[in-house]
């Protein structure tokens, strides 16, 4: 039994390899090489104004989801109001560029910041509530969100909105070509999918997990729950706030239903988290790339003939995803590849 | 100071309304302890099937829903067998579950009725008792009248029949029950119909006092929620009260503040009471309890 | 001045007219190894609770090395030194052991593979290194306790406070839990632990405490208390426990 020291390579004959805790180096280069497979499709159909669309709307939803997934899915803290900082992003952004002219790229990050203050201020009350009360909580603030907004005429449009005119420029974050339009989305997804690779690796990380796991196990453990809670849902709002702002840029028209429709934005981070694999990294990205091409091409066929099908189909998805499919299709795959490498092991 | 009057009356008359349709969600949750985010889905096929009734049979609501609310409680019935049954013990996937059936439930509704909203208020909808100053809606009166009757006849139900009892010790505890010899899953069947078949029957009743639309669930569920909580969960009469109360705030709010406040009422309900009292009026479980408890 | 590692005093906690705890005092200094009996419902969990913070007590203080820690939370007393595991044991299910372990020795360090480093050497301490990857869900009982003593080993604790660590565990289990025990004791922890198992009570307890409806019956020696009328009066209802107190095999 080879021992070294707190250092070394390995304890009592266990090496770090066999830990299953992959170095810093590995996960960067993993988190490099998906980022290049992201990429891809955005790559090959750069000409292609129609998928352009959907490609970019995939990265922004999986950006979103995948932010959401920091709470909701390590954190297992289910808020159905995402919506709300979603709201916040696009509604600050839009109404600070139009009425100051201020640039979203300046005032992309203090929105967020505040954002995520928000997110603490209201969080801290009702993460004292258990999980099917928490998440009607989180559901009532989103209403909320919508009466405000849908009155503060002063500053939010009211019900008719924000309209932001079309004055292409990188400085206004409006483009001309929807190629930069996705490449922005990519990068806005690239850049969450990085927080939560570093996030997993770290003590907040961990912490997130445990205190979904067992909150007194994570409280005799030394970890202060809701300091840990607040601090993941600061994170996610912020992030899913980017979004936000993100959206208001690219659509360059948002009012209350549309931005705090629970059905298409706020529980569809939840939605694509499921479908692709709660609390993995990979989950919320795949989910939103089955999903989201998959809702464009049901609203396109059929979207006339029978109103409603889609978001029927996946309402359907969702309680089918959690009868059956609790960890979602990277779960599945997880699944698969363990039952393979039992049979092939049993096989000698 | 007449006015003041007129408020309340309709403040009383519209907490019927939420009473009936948060009686069956209370149920629901004090014995098989989800939350049912469908439950205004529910309360819609009721509303949506009493309207089919009248148009295309020509049957009166009032009549009517002696069909249409056992329909829906048949609906509740698979509802809790198919989908919350296996998904007994993990109330996150549940949240999931319950929302996702909401999505669909509502928007199948809206492929059936393209988008069309009907109403059958008509005379009947819109017609007054007169009591000196005082405006009183009869088709409000009626549910009024409908849900004291269902509160009383529950809690009757609850206190003195075998099967009463039964859904009463496993509200209470479902091992000592289950020791007891009581079938828990026959029991969670049987509520979740009841529960259901109350969402049907409100929605029947409701059917000359709203405009009928997929989404009108959504008036709803929101204030039930806080009726549910407020009262306490697993309280029949804790509903009833707690619809009257909500029902009075939202008025007395909506009349002398702004009416866009309604979401604000329900929500600030909701959230003071648990922070303050959880287990509401006369609740038998705090809803901080819940998930909390160990219940298998 | 020399505290003593745990000083409880007239510690109570009351639930609408039934006294769980009733003042119960008790003195445990550094290194020494005491054990807490009695009767089911006798209150010895919610003692333990009062201790680690879950609950606030009705009266009554806790002294962790002569500093009052009755207003600290739980993970603040976790900080100080006091580690614990639960009577129905609590592994974080979805995380496999390593991970579970992590969990604890984050709260000494921060970077991630000096904590598994950490980890993965309290997990060869207990013995449960080959089942490092494996999902603490799919452990056996006896494995799972380990894993929660280990997940509190790891936060470098000065007092370990055991909930009847050894339910549920067949003859050979205990065995090799006595020895574990043993062996962490003889690197300087402290104990407090909760037994119904009065044969591990006299193979690991310096001095034995019981407790009997929420008040402290007794207090001395292992073979004192074992062989007390008073004690034996406690357990009286319990025909089992009788038999245990006379020696036979359990």
């Amino acid at each position: 039994m080879n021992k070294t020291d707190n250092t070394g390579d390995a304890v009592g004959g266990l090496s770090r390899a066999d830990s299953g805790i992959e170095s810093g180096q590995r996960a960067f280069v993993k988190y490099v090489l998906g980022m290049a497979a992201l990429l891809l499709p955005l790559a090959l159909l750069v000409d292609d104004a129609h998928w352009l669309n959907i490609i970019a709307f995939t990265y922004l939803m999986g950006g979103l989801a995948a932010a959401w997934n920091i709470i909701g899915g390590f954190g297992g803290q289910f808020s159905l109001g995402h919506g709300v900082f979603f709201g916040i992003g696009a509604y600050g952004a839009a109404r600070l560029y139009v009425a100051y002219d201020l640039s979203p790229w300046l005032t992309v990050l203090p929105v967020a910041a505040f954002a995520a203050a928000l997110a603490m201020l209201i969080s801290w009350p009702t993460f004292r509530l258990r999980g099917p009360f928490f998440a009607i909580a989180t559901l009532a603030f989103n209403e909320v969100a919508f009466v405000i907004a849908h009155n503060l005429t002063s500053v939010t449009g009211g019900p008719r909105g924000i309209m932001i005119p079309f004055k292409a420029g990188l400085e206004n974050m409006i483009f001309r070509e929807r190629w930069q339009y996705a490449l922005l989305m990519f990068g806005f997804a690239a850049l969450v999918i990085g927080i939560t690779v570093i996030l997993r690796r770290s003590r907040l990380g961990y912490y997130l997990l445990a205190v979904r796991e067992d909150e007194d196990a994570a409280r005799a453990s030394g970890i202060d729950v809701l300091g840990v809670k607040l601090r993941g849902m600061a994170l996610s709002a912020g992030l899913t706030a980017i979004g936000g702002t993100l959206f208001a840029m690219y659509l360059r028209f948002i009012d209350p239903p549309t931005i705090f429709n629970l059905q298409e934005v706020g529980v569809k981070f939840a939605l694509l988290s499921l479908i692709g694999g709660i609390g993995t990294i990979a989950g919320p990205l795949l989910g939103a790339a089955l999903i989201i091409p998959f809702e464009n091409f049901l609203r396109a066929e059929l979207a006339n003939a029978i109103p409603g099908l889609s978001l029927a189909i996946l309402g359907l998805l969702m309680v089918l995803a959690a009868l059956f499919m609790k960890r979602g299709v990277v779960g599945a795959i997880e699944d698969l590849v363990a039952r393979l490498r039992r049979k092939a092991r049993g096989g000698k | 100071m007449d006015q003041i009057l007129n408020v309340l009356v309709f403040g009383l008359l519209l907490g019927g309304i939420y009473g009936l349709v948060s009686i069956g969600l209370n149920l629901i949750f004090g014995v098989v302890r989800i939350v049912n985010f469908a439950q205004g889905e529910l309360v819609m096929f009721g509303m949506f099937g009493s309207y089919y009734a009248f148009a295309y049979l020509g049957i009166n609501p009032y009549l009517s829903v002696f069909i249409v609310a056992p329909l829906v409680g048949l609906i509740g019935v698979a509802m809790q067998r198919l989908v919350i049954q296996p998904l007994h013990n993990e109330s996150n996937m549940q949240i999931f579950a319950t929302f996702g059936l909401l999505m669909m439930f509502q928007n199948i509704m809206l492929g059936v009725s393209k988008g069309e909203a009907f109403s059958i208020g008509g005379q009947v909808g819109s017609s007054v008792i007169t009591v000196g100053d005082l405006r009183i809606s009869v088709v409000r009166l009626v549910v009024f009248g409908a849900t004291t009757l269902v509160t009383i006849g529950l809690h009757l139900f609850l206190g003195h029949t075998m099967t009463g009892k039964s859904i009463r010790a496993v509200t209470q505890d479902k091992r000592a029950a289950r020791a007891m010899g009581i079938n828990v899953e026959r029991t969670f069947l049987l509520t979740f119909g009841v529960g259901a078949a109350l969402a049907g029957m409100a929605g029947a009743l409701l059917t000359p006092i709203y405009s009928i639309t997929p989404g009108v669930g959504g008036n709803f569920i929101l204030a039930a929620f806080a009726v549910v909580v407020l009262g306490g969960l697993g309280s029949v009469w804790g509903a009833y009260i707690g619809g009257l109360i909500v029902g009075v705030v939202e008025a007395f709010a909506g009349y002398y503040i702004d009416p866009a406040v309604k979401n604000a009422t329900w929500f600030l309900i909701f959230l003071v009471v648990l922070i303050v009292r959880p287990s509401g009026l006369m609740g038998q479980v705090g809803a901080e309890e819940v998930g909390f408890r160990e219940q298998n | 001045m020399n505290h003593p590692l745990l000083d409880v005093t007239g510690a109570s906690k009351h639930f609408l007219g039934l006294k769980a705890v009733d003042e119960v005092s008790l003195v445990v200094t550094k290194g020494e190894i005491v054990s807490i009996i009695g009767p089911n419902g006798a209150g010895k969990t919610t003692f333990f609770n009062l201790l680690t913070g879950q609950l606030a007590p009705t009266a009554g203080e806790v002294r962790l090395r002569g500093a009052q820690i009755n207003r600290l939370a739980p993970h603040e007393r976790a900080r100080l030194g006091m580690g614990r595991t639960f009577q129905i044991s609590k592994p974080l299910i979805a995380l496999n052991a390593l991970e579970n372990v992590m969990i604890g020795a984050f709260m000494r360090h921060r970077k991630l593979s000096v904590v598994r480093d950490k980890a993965m050497a309290v997990l060869e301490r207990v013995g449960l290194l080959q089942h490092a990857r494996r999902r603490a869900g799919d452990l056996t009982l006896s494995e799972r306790r380990r894993l929660e003593v280990a997940r509190a080993l790891a936060l470098e604790p000065e007092i370990l406070l055991l909930d009847e660590v050894m339910a549920g565990l067949n003859q050979s289990e205990v065995g090799q839990a006595i020895d574990l025990l043993k062996g962490l004791h003889a690197t300087g922890l402290t104990f407090l632990i909760i037994e119904h198992n009065l044969k591990v009570v006299r193979a690991f307890s310096e001095r034995v405490v019981v407790l009997d409806r929420g008040r402290l019956i007794a207090e001395g020696s292992a073979e004192q208390i074992l062989n007390s009328p008073e004690v034996v009066k406690a357990y009286l209802g319990d025909g089992h426990k009788i038999a245990e107190l006379k020696g036979a095999s359990a």
